[in-house]
């Protein structure tokens, strides 16, 4: 378990650097100058000049770079070229948000999307499986932008029982809650249909496992199969998926922080990109490599205890 | 096996919680003091506003982005203000001014007026002021917009006098764009005003939680009296349609630049009253003009005369003014005349011009941003134009890239806007269109010498009624050319909470809430 911490963190170095250097060099590839974005459409040729000069533009690419990772590897992720605000800090006012929004959307995926996989297994070809692998269809193609615009309007306009968006009060407060439970739901539901899916599947290859057919002639009681022998058999599959969603929805949801007007890692990165806020869209992006990662490592961690036949010693 | 996991599960566990409990801190890491959302306010009269980005910064010397300006016409105030109604330019902070000979204008101020932090407003801050938008090594983005200031010299505590480098005819409207608005010295050597601002304005500065809104309150010292609204909150929705129905629910009171395709959602709720004002943006159709095939006079009239305007215009809910005129009917320099002078719509007369001169056998690069309307204009105009004979390619593209596309002249036709903050025709003509800006703001490369010359002439006349005249004269022979093809001009929307009284909209897009009260 130690060596497979030392060895992820030692690969997470490496990552970081090729990641910097690819983005870092994308960026300055991509069409597009931050200063002209700065100056906007009313700018003339000095005022660009200008601005590009007081950003260190016109020093060479592998100056700008090296000058870049000196700084980041003493914890400097330098300052954003729109706002001239410190990166770091513009990251970590939008990170809690957009944990907010990844945590919870995962406790609705993975409740809704275990329970309708188990119970589509478990009573498979009947009209409850049916319709279980058609919500878990129907959370795969539903557009995240018209599923949140459509509760909102339900839920948020007509109803009135919920906050159109915003994200300001504390999570554990009841107004907290009443924010998180659309975007929530936008989001979870993707989330919740590819689980659903794994579930199911994954439980219909281990409920006809030798091994459950003895423990049935055995006479161990359903309920124990199914949750002791079965369940957690069943799992690798689904945390792998869990693990990955919950990854990829660290890394900022575009849409649904959009939609529901949340101030999170997603937007700020889009809209960096978008302004070529070349220390922003850097800063995040290693942000979001280094979680993916811990997300991953986390994974790993919890196969062992599922599976005690993994070992990584 | 099972302890080290559990040590595991339970620090992921904690880094978890750790992180979600930070967003208590309300807006803590940028130093602010946080806010409530919500409509009702703190007991006092307040006003929520949508935008869907946030503002840059708080500077006026360093921003030059329309959300950044919502906020620091709130909290700045300029020299001089072009009055709404009338169009024509008033002192604000300034008292009088006199101009002894063509290059110098001696400015009054007005007197006991005070910064919000306490400093004296005097000439010593509008020399301060200027000189640090014209410092190149501020790196303004608009310090060309006092570039014809040679020098500026404090005369006495109220008066301020400014030379010119040659007669310069817009210095008024210059002085009275939002990037001119003059800031607290004292704060400035002090602080960073992008963060914190400080000018003589009727709201202050409470907090910033970057990325999520701006908090201003009542200046209660302000010089003209304090306002009526206690707070104001600029909240950012970055979907439009998300920020209608906020509006609709009550969590924010104020929308504008409100989106053709939605007009008509808008104006079906109840209580939110939607109004439109002819305003100074104008949205053209223009030629690459260095490329060689674009400086055939005939083929920019086949492609004029391909385009229907007047249909185009009917598709904008309203939203938009149909005239020739580049400059238009709320720029100075427009004259009636300019409205029908440009090519008017002719398909038989396209068609026969693409037939005879083979102007539809080499493709026609349509170069469009992704934004606002111009999607919508791109499509029109490629299905017109193929009508007519011509074969078209859209191809496009995000701003940032459409910006540099544009500048370096990789097109052959484009469409570009220009809000024209200060109203001025000059203002128009000469970053879009003189051949000193071709390679940055001039992106149609266009490059006439006579056309420079007026423009020169209009910028370089003190003489207003002479710059109207030779504005006009410049407009015309552009329209003559088919230079650039209007689509429209913009109409300034609002969308307010019934229960929102005064809001004073200017045709550049720009509102002031001074008179704002709600009932």
């Amino acid at each position: 378990m130690v060596s497979l911490i030392i060895q992820r963190t030692l690969q997470l170095v490496f990552l970081l650097f090729g990641i910097s250097f690819l983005v870092f060099s994308s960026m300055h590839i991509a069409p597009g100058n931050p200063a002209a974005v700065i100056g906007g459409p009313t700018a003339t040729a000095s005022d660009i000049e200008a601005i590009e000069d007081n950003l260190g533009l016109n020093d060479p690419f592998l100056t700008q770079y090296a000058r870049y990772v000196g700084n980041a590897v003493q914890g400097d992720f330098g300052y954003s070229y729109q706002t001239t605000q410190p990166v770091a800090d513009a990251i970590m006012v939008r990170f809690p948000n957009t944990l907010k929004l990844a945590v919870a959307s995962m406790i609705v995926a993975v409740i809704i999307g275990i329970l309708t996989g188990l119970i589509s297994a478990l009573r498979q070809n009947s009209w409850l499986d049916v319709s279980a692998t058609t919500f878990a269809l129907a959370g795969i193609s539903i557009p995240n932008f018209w599923l949140g615009a459509l509760l909102i309007l339900v839920f948020a306009v007509n109803l009135q029982w919920l906050p159109v968006g915003g994200m300001s009060s504390p999570w554990y407060t009841i107004d907290g809650i009443k924010e998180l439970v659309l975007p929530a739901i936008t989001l979870g539901t993707g989330s919740a249909a590819m689980i659903a899916r794994m579930a199911r599947s994954s439980m219909l290859e281990v409920i006809r496992a030798d091994y459950v057919r003895t423990a049935r002639a055995k006479g161990v009681k359903e309920k124990n199969v199914i949750w002791i022998h079965t369940l957690k058999n069943a799992m690798i599959p689904i945390i792998t998926i869990i693990g990955l969603n919950f990854g990829f929805l660290l890394g900022g949801t575009i849409i649904t922080e959009k939609v529901f007007a949340i101030n999170g890692v997603g937007r700020l990165m889009i809209d960096a990109i978008a302004a070529r806020d070349f220390p922003m869209v850097q800063g995040s992006v290693l942000l979001v490599a280094t979680l993916f990662v811990l997300v991953n490592l986390l994974v790993d961690i919890i196969y062992t205890y599922i599976d005690p036949r993994i070992k990584y010693d | 096996m099972k302890k080290h996991w559990l040590v595991l599960l339970a620090f992921f566990g904690i880094l978890i919680l750790s992180a979600c409990s930070e967003s208590t801190i309300p807006e803590g890491a940028e130093g602010t003091s946080g806010g409530d959302s919500s409509s009702s306010g703190e007991g006092g009269q307040e006003i929520i506003y949508a935008s869907t980005t946030d503002a840059v910064g708080l500077s006026p010397i360093m921003t030059n982005d329309s959300v950044s300006s919502s906020v620091t016409e709130q909290v700045y105030e300029k020299l001089f203000v072009r009055n709404p109604e009338t169009m024509e330019i008033e002192p604000m902070l300034a008292e009088s001014y006199e101009t002894p000979d063509d290059l110098t204008w001696v400015i009054s101020l007005k007197e006991d007026i005070e910064f919000q932090d306490g400093t004296p407003f005097n000439a010593e801050a509008v020399k301060y002021t200027f000189d640090k938008l014209r410092d190149p090594e501020t790196a303004a983005p608009r310090a060309s917009l006092l570039e014809p200031i040679d020098e500026i010299t404090v005369v006495d505590e109220n008066t301020v006098e400014i030379k010119t480098k040659y007669p310069y005819g817009p210095l008024l409207a210059a002085l009275s764009h939002s990037n001119a608005a003059i800031v607290s010295p004292t704060a400035d050597q002090e602080q960073d005003l992008m963060q914190e601002p400080v000018g003589t304005g009727p709201f202050k500065f409470a907090s910033w939680s970057i990325g999520d809104q701006v908090v201003l309150e009542k200046n209660e010292d302000y010089w003209g009296g304090a306002p009526e609204l206690d707070r104001v909150v600029f909240k950012v929705v970055p979907e439009t349609s998300t920020a209608i129905s906020m509006l609709q629910t009550g969590e924010v009171n104020f929308l504008d630049a409100l989106p053709t395709e939605q007009i008509s959602r808008i104006e079906s709720i109840d209580n939110v009253e939607v109004t439109k004002q002819d305003g100074t943006p104008v949205y053209y159709l223009t030629f690459n003009h260095s490329k060689d095939r674009n400086q055939d006079p005939d083929f920019r009239k086949a492609v004029a005369s391909a385009i229907d305007r007047d249909a185009f215009v009917a598709n904008l809910n309203d939203l938009g003014v149909r005239s020739d005129s580049i400059l238009g009917p709320q720029v100075f320099g427009y004259d009636e005349s300019a409205d029908t002078a440009g090519t008017a719509y002719d398909l038989d007369m396209a068609k026969q011009l693409v037939e005879e001169n083979g102007y539809g056998d080499e493709p026609i690069k349509l170069l469009s941003a992704n934004r606002d309307n111009f999607i919508l204009m791109a499509e029109i105009v490629q299905s017109q134009l193929t009508e007519a004979g011509f074969t078209v390619e859209i191809e496009t593209m995000e701003w940032a890239t459409f910006l540099d596309t544009a500048r370096s002249g990789e097109y052959d036709l484009t469409f570009l806007s220009w809000s024209n903050v200060t109203g001025d025709g000059s203002e128009m003509l000469y970053p879009n269109f003189h051949s000193d800006n071709i390679g940055a703001s001039n992106r149609a490369q266009y490059n006439n010498p006579e056309f420079d010359k007026l423009v020169e002439a209009s910028r370089t006349s003190i003489d207003q009624e002479e710059r109207e005249s030779i504005l006009n004269e410049a407009n015309q022979l552009m329209l003559a050319e088919d230079a650039a093809i209007v689509m429209y001009h913009g109409v300034v929307t609002s969308a307010t909470d019934e229960s929102i009284q005064g809001l004073q909209m200017d045709p550049n897009g720009q509102w002031s809430l001074y008179n704002v009260t709600r009932e």
